[in-house]
């Protein structure tokens, strides 16, 4: 088991994943959202990689129902999109789409739903025939500008505004970092200091050994 | 102090204080300059060791109550999010059991069938006769090879095509005496009493096995798997639930030797950070259970 210290400290930079670009609450209307990049970033593949890494794990924390895929290929002039699935007919009220179904990892997806990467069926299922409403080519784009593409299309989204507190929080992280990194330089002086020391001895002693 | 000394030394000139002082000094002068650098050596040495401390037996716990707590349907709300975009069937829910307990004492072994089971495509081996009542109830309980010397042959040659080997109680001298042990022994799958892989029954036991999956302590921490990625929160709960009788059970069973208490349950997964379960179900703050049910 990690040492709790480290986890604790994990915990504690849980805010990023509340807090920052793309914590947005989706329209109800978006079904699903997929993407669909190299495994590699060379050929303008980086800010799709950068998106998912930094901005879909806050669109998955406020948007829990809403099916995310990703599927890599391994050719760098393959395509870089992002695509957008809506439904016309409006969640249940309390947001979420399915909450008829128990269980889907026994079945596959309902009607309603395209059928998403439920476990072990991600490739063995039917493909999900259903044409994306959006997509966007996301090739060569930072992944702000992912952000910005995707907000562009779905404008009823919510962003969600950091508390106070959460603000102070950041703030306070923010601080933390800065002087940790400052600590690391120090730290890493004394100690180089410490090293060069060790190996100055080591050489005097290396020699006073060889002359006697 | 001059003085004295100056007084002092006409009278204290003896003939034993010269000998000692005649005999102290060349030693000093002898040793003084090669010896300088050997002698710091030396009490920097000396000194260090008388200060060990005694080995703690048991490993060192930390006070819970600085760290935050999650409820089940919060830690997989974050989860998810960390696992955003990952192939669900190779991603997996952890559960890891901290314990109270002894570094050098008996640890905590078993296996179990979780209600809902994590992996399914585990091979298993039965030794036994392949045309008797035990083999034929092996195969239509899901074992994949059953038998004697074919198999002895074909692990002997290196073939060791499953993941799990149980042996009937009757063919175990047969096990025993072409020599496996070398070669199943460094992969665990040896069958022996201790493990609980030399049954009578062998239905039961490969049923069990199927789904089942084994934990075992290590390092005072129990680690297991405890589901794939697209379970609900409900699903997780019956699991860790029965995961945590089981071990209680376990634990209660070697009660008379040792004292074992859980101390801390966190619950992580493949690509995310370990959360510490409070043992709630659902927090004030948290969403609908009904929300984390879908596709990831």
């Amino acid at each position: 088991m990690v040492n709790i210290i480290a986890r604790a400290r994990k915990l504690q930079e849980l805010l990023w994943i509340r807090c920052g670009p793309g914590a947005l609450v989706l329209p109800k209307e978006v079904s699903k959202i997929s993407m669909e990049f190299n495994t590699k970033i060379y050929g303008g593949h980086r800010g799709a990689r950068k998106f998912w890494r930094e901005m879909l794990p806050r669109i998955k924390y406020r948007n829990p129902s809403v099916p995310i895929e990703i599927s890599r290929h391994t050719s760098p002039d393959g395509p870089a999109l992002l695509h957008i699935y809506t439904k016309t007919t409006p969640n249940t009220p309390d947001g979420s789409s399915n909450t008829s179904v128990p269980s889907l990892h026994t079945q596959s997806g309902t009607a309603d739903t395209p059928p998403s990467s439920t476990p072990n069926a991600r490739n063995t299922l039917v493909p999900d025939a259903t044409k994306p409403t959006y997509s966007i080519n996301i090739r060569d784009q930072q992944h702000s500008e992912i952000l910005d593409a995707l907000l562009a299309k779905l404008p009823e989204s919510e962003v969600v505004r950091p508390t106070p507190e959460e603000e102070q929080q950041m703030v306070d992280m923010a601080e933390f970092k800065e002087r940790s990194e400052a600590d690391r330089v120090l730290v890493r002086e004394k100690l180089m200091k410490e090293r060069r020391e060790a190996e100055l001895l080591r050489l005097a002693r290396g020699e006073t050994a060889a002359a006697a | 102090m001059a003085t004295p000394r100056s007084l002092a030394a006409p009278f204290s000139v003896t003939r034993l204080a010269a000998s000692s002082l005649s005999t102290l000094r060349p030693e000093v002068c002898r040793f003084a300059t090669p010896a300088y650098q050997t002698i710091r050596c030396a009490t920097t040495s000396k000194t260090q060791p008388a200060k060990k401390k005694k080995a703690r037996n048991t490993f060192r716990q930390y006070d819970l109550k600085k760290t935050e707590q999650f409820a089940l349907v919060d830690a997989m709300q974050y989860i998810r999010a960390f696992e955003v975009g990952r192939n669900p069937s190779s991603s997996k829910y952890e559960l890891h059991v901290r314990l109270r307990t002894l570094k050098n004492g008996p640890v905590v072994r078993n296996r179990l069938r979780l209600p809902h089971s994590v992996k399914t495509d585990l091979r298993i081996c039965v030794i036994a006769p392949a045309d008797s009542k035990a083999g034929q109830e092996a195969r239509s309980a899901g074992a994949t090879l059953v038998g004697e010397e074919e198999i002895f042959k074909q692990v002997q040659e290196g073939v060791i095509e499953f993941d799990r080997c149980i042996c009937h109680i009757d063919s175990l001298q047969k096990l025993n005496k072409a020599g496996l042990g070398r070669l199943l022994g460094p992969k665990g799958l040896m069958p022996s009493t201790k493990t609980g892989t030399v049954v009578t029954n062998v239905g039961p036991t490969v049923r069990n096995m199927v789904g089942g999956s084994e934990y075992r302590e290590r390092l005072g921490v129990i680690r297991m798997a405890v589901g794939q990625l697209g379970f609900t929160p409900a699903e997780m709960q019956e699991n860790i639930k029965s995961f945590m009788d089981a071990l209680k059970k376990d634990v209660s069973q070697l009660q008379d030797r040792v004292s074992k208490e859980i101390h801390e349950v966190v619950l992580s997964s493949t690509n995310a950070p370990g959360f510490t379960l409070n043992g709630e179900f659902k927090g004030p703050n948290s969403i609908s259970p009904a929300l984390l049910t879908g596709p990831l």
